[in-house]
């Protein structure tokens, strides 16, 4: 008897596994996979990320949807693991019919489903992996860049410094590919815009703890200002233990407007006050699209579109604008659209460049100030613009090219 | 090399921290063999601890210095006498997924309650301050902390060695049987270990909240290090626990000004050497 019921189980499974797939293409939508970090220490990350893309897609569908179809978003947790990641979406892929895939933390996620993309024939769009090489030599003609990758923020900070007219410049970095990536970058724009400054590098473990023996190395060259390209706790611990060790020079850094960096300083914020960073998105953008767009982000979120999510709402805008262009949610129409199809969103226009997939757009710089409109603690002040010719690269990187296959 | 001195303090004040951190872990292992893998799980819930009283009684760092210790003690205390009692007979192994399985709810706990993102701690005004000395700029609380440091050794030296309860914990280490036959409750001596053995955890917890500011990983990045400490000093020995600290706070330190490319394998480098010459650690006894 229980044999017998277990067949049974086990055929109606089978059935619905079949099944499924062809249920999900009956629906008349237009699926989009959001694969990032919903759990563990970076869920915060993942969370703010999905704000805004959840943002974009009601949007989109409040205003007739994409194509005269609705955008339904799927949500599935990467745990920031390239296996993981590309497992589940995997299963979006076969048992949803998913032709887009989205994401944004971890840039070995971002490689696995770059890969994992082109394999399966998706499109994979990225607001927040910025290793240089998933648009370098690594390119794919399924992935999408829609942020800055480490060697254009890395420019766009060295041209910002290099127009101060510093003679010195302290970098502190972590002994990684990414912190080391960013510093090349970094020194290379440098070098060309202003030859005669210096720099004194100093790399540090990740998870370092005791950042006095490396402030103290820093201002024992006396430098004109500190550049860093360190995130999470390796940002806030140095920034929180640098001043306090005499270091009164600004930083100019990849990560300086995050709330939730500057929440974690307490009634400390002050330690914080005239660095700099500089992203593709900031609050502070003074455009009218962007008045706009905060304005109405805080009246229906009861939060501000901060950095992480205004960029993943600006990703989404982008995509739907070339699937539009498209006028068809089919791969190759899409990828075919989307090259050369300029957006003009709340941070100003930016273009996706055929050749490598990567955008190239305006950058914002901030300062750090106390009284901002958006909250009682330390946040950025007005932005101003860092010109797209400052940041941009030769296409495909520059010595390790893009070769697009098709 | 005006530097050296300067590079000395920053060694010092770290390795300051370090021991504060390893001083319980290896205070429990020395006396009742149980490698608490929740040591740095404690020590974190002594940080939110610190930060949920400075809350509620604004700004008194001194009265969470005081009181989060006897929280965690007593966390420890009902630790040892419902859970790893139970499991002491059946073996280390057992002990130490016990511990291990803690962490875990622990960290999961710490993240429930006080939510998953980095908070900040605010220290009161005169340690918020920086001195001049060697020609820098130097935090008056990184000395605070050495300051910490050094009593904490002191009374655990004075009691392990100069008091009768310390001739009683040592005794029942080496024969607990005997001692518990000449009247001694040596259960209760053990639950006693391991609840001052948390209470050092959480007092070192309240200590490197306003320097490292307090996040659910933070247990996670102390446990490696304060690991280190403790397998090369030896398992189990505080003088080892003073020295090893010692070592690797001005190992890391002048490693940033001498070798700045090998600063991350070198405290690692003294582990595997250590281990090759004397595995027991530096003081550690052969088991």
């Amino acid at each position: 008897m229980r044999r017998k019921m277990l067949g049974v189980l086990f055929v109606l499974s089978m059935l619905l596994t079949i099944m499924l797939p062809i249920q999900a293409m009956a629906q008349d939508t237009i699926k989009l996979g959001f694969v990032d970090i919903l759990s563990g220490n970076f869920k915060d990350i993942g969370d703010r990320y999905l704000e805004g893309v959840k943002f974009a897609v009601k949007e989109i569908n409040a205003s007739g949807g994409l194509l005269g179809k609705k955008v339904e978003l799927i949500i599935v947790d990467s745990e920031g693991k390239p296996d993981v990641a590309a497992r589940k979406a995997t299963t979006l892929i076969q048992k949803e019919g998913v032709k887009f895939i989205t994401g944004g933390a971890s840039s070995a996620v971002g490689a696995a489903l770059e890969q994992l993309a082109e394999k399966m024939n998706i499109i994979a769009i990225g607001y927040g992996w910025a290793a240089a090489n998933m648009t370098n030599e690594k390119c794919s003609k399924n992935f999408f860049r829609t942020c800055l990758n480490t060697d254009q923020q890395s420019y766009a900070l060295a041209s910002i410094m290099a127009k101060k007219g510093y003679k010195k410049i302290g970098i502190l970095v972590q002994d990684y590919s990414f912190g080391k990536e960013a510093s090349e970058a970094f020194k290379r724009k440098l070098s060309k815009l202003s030859p005669s400054t210096q720099v004194v590098e100093v790399i540090h473990p990740t998870g370092t703890k005791d950042y006095a023996p490396y402030i103290s190395q820093i201002l024992s060259s006396n430098p004109d200002a500190v550049f860093t390209s360190n995130w999470g706790n390796d940002l806030r611990i140095f920034l929180k233990q640098a001043r306090p060790m005499g270091m009164k020079q600004k930083v100019y850094g990849y990560f300086m407007n995050d709330e939730m960096m500057v929440q974690s300083f307490g009634n400390e914020d002050h330690l914080l006050i005239g660095d700099v960073g500089a992203e593709i998105y900031t609050l502070t953008i003074p455009t009218q699209k962007n008045k706009e767009f905060v304005a109405k982000f805080h009246k229906e979120m009861g939060f501000y579109p901060t950095w992480l999510r205004g960029k993943a709402y600006m990703s989404t805008m982008f995509w739907a604008e070339a699937v539009k262009k498209a006028g068809s949610a089919e791969v190759p129409a899409v990828i075919k659209a989307w090259e050369g199809l300029t957006y003009d969103g709340p941070a100003g226009k930016m273009t996706m460049r055929a050749c490598d997939h990567q955008i190239l757009s305006t950058a914002w710089t901030f300062e750090m100030v106390q009284k901002n409109p958006f909250y009682k603690h330390a946040y950025i002040g007005p932005s101003t613009a860092v010109p797209v010719k400052d940041m941009e690269t030769p296409c495909g990187g520059e010595e390790k090219a893009c070769k697009m296959k098709n | 090399m005006s530097d050296i001195p300067v590079f000395f303090l920053h060694g010092l004040a770290y390795a300051g921290l370090l021991f504060l951190v390893s001083a319980g872990l290896t205070l429990v292992f020395g006396m009742m063999n149980v490698l608490n893998f929740a040591h740095a799980a404690m020590y974190m819930l002594g940080a939110y601890f610190s930060y949920s009283i400075m809350l509620h009684a604004t700004g008194q760092f001194w009265l969470s210095l005081m009181l989060c210790p006897v929280i965690l003690f007593v966390i420890g205390g009902l630790i040892e006498r419902f859970l790893l009692r139970r499991v002491h007979a059946l073996g280390h192994v057992q002990e130490l997924l016990l511990t291990f399985g803690l962490a875990y709810i622990i960290t999961e706990a710490v993240k429930w309650f006080w939510g998953n993102y980095p908070i900040a701690i605010n220290i009161p005004g005169v340690l918020n301050t920086t001195i001049q000395i060697f020609g820098i700029t130097y935090p008056v609380y990184r000395l605070f902390i050495l300051c910490c440091a050094v009593i904490v050794g002191l009374v655990m030296a004075i009691i392990l060695f100069k008091t009768r309860l310390g001739i009683i914990l040592r005794a029942a280490v080496n024969d607990s049987e005997t001692v518990n036959t000449l009247g001694v409750n040596v259960p209760l001596v053990f639950l006693g270990v391991f609840a001052f053995g948390a209470a050092l955890s959480g007092f070192a917890g309240v200590i490197a909240g306003p320097l490292l500011t307090i996040y659910p990983g933070m247990a996670q990045e102390i446990l490696i290090d304060a690991f280190v400490v403790i397998v090369v000093g030896g398992f189990g020995s505080l003088g080892g626990a003073v020295i090893a600290a010692l070592f690797i706070g001005e190992l890391q330190s002048f490693g940033v000004l001498l070798f700045p490319k090998l600063s991350m394998a070198l405290v690692y480098m003294l582990m595997a050497a250590i281990l090759v010459i004397k595995p027991s650690g530096l003081f550690g006894e052969k088991q």
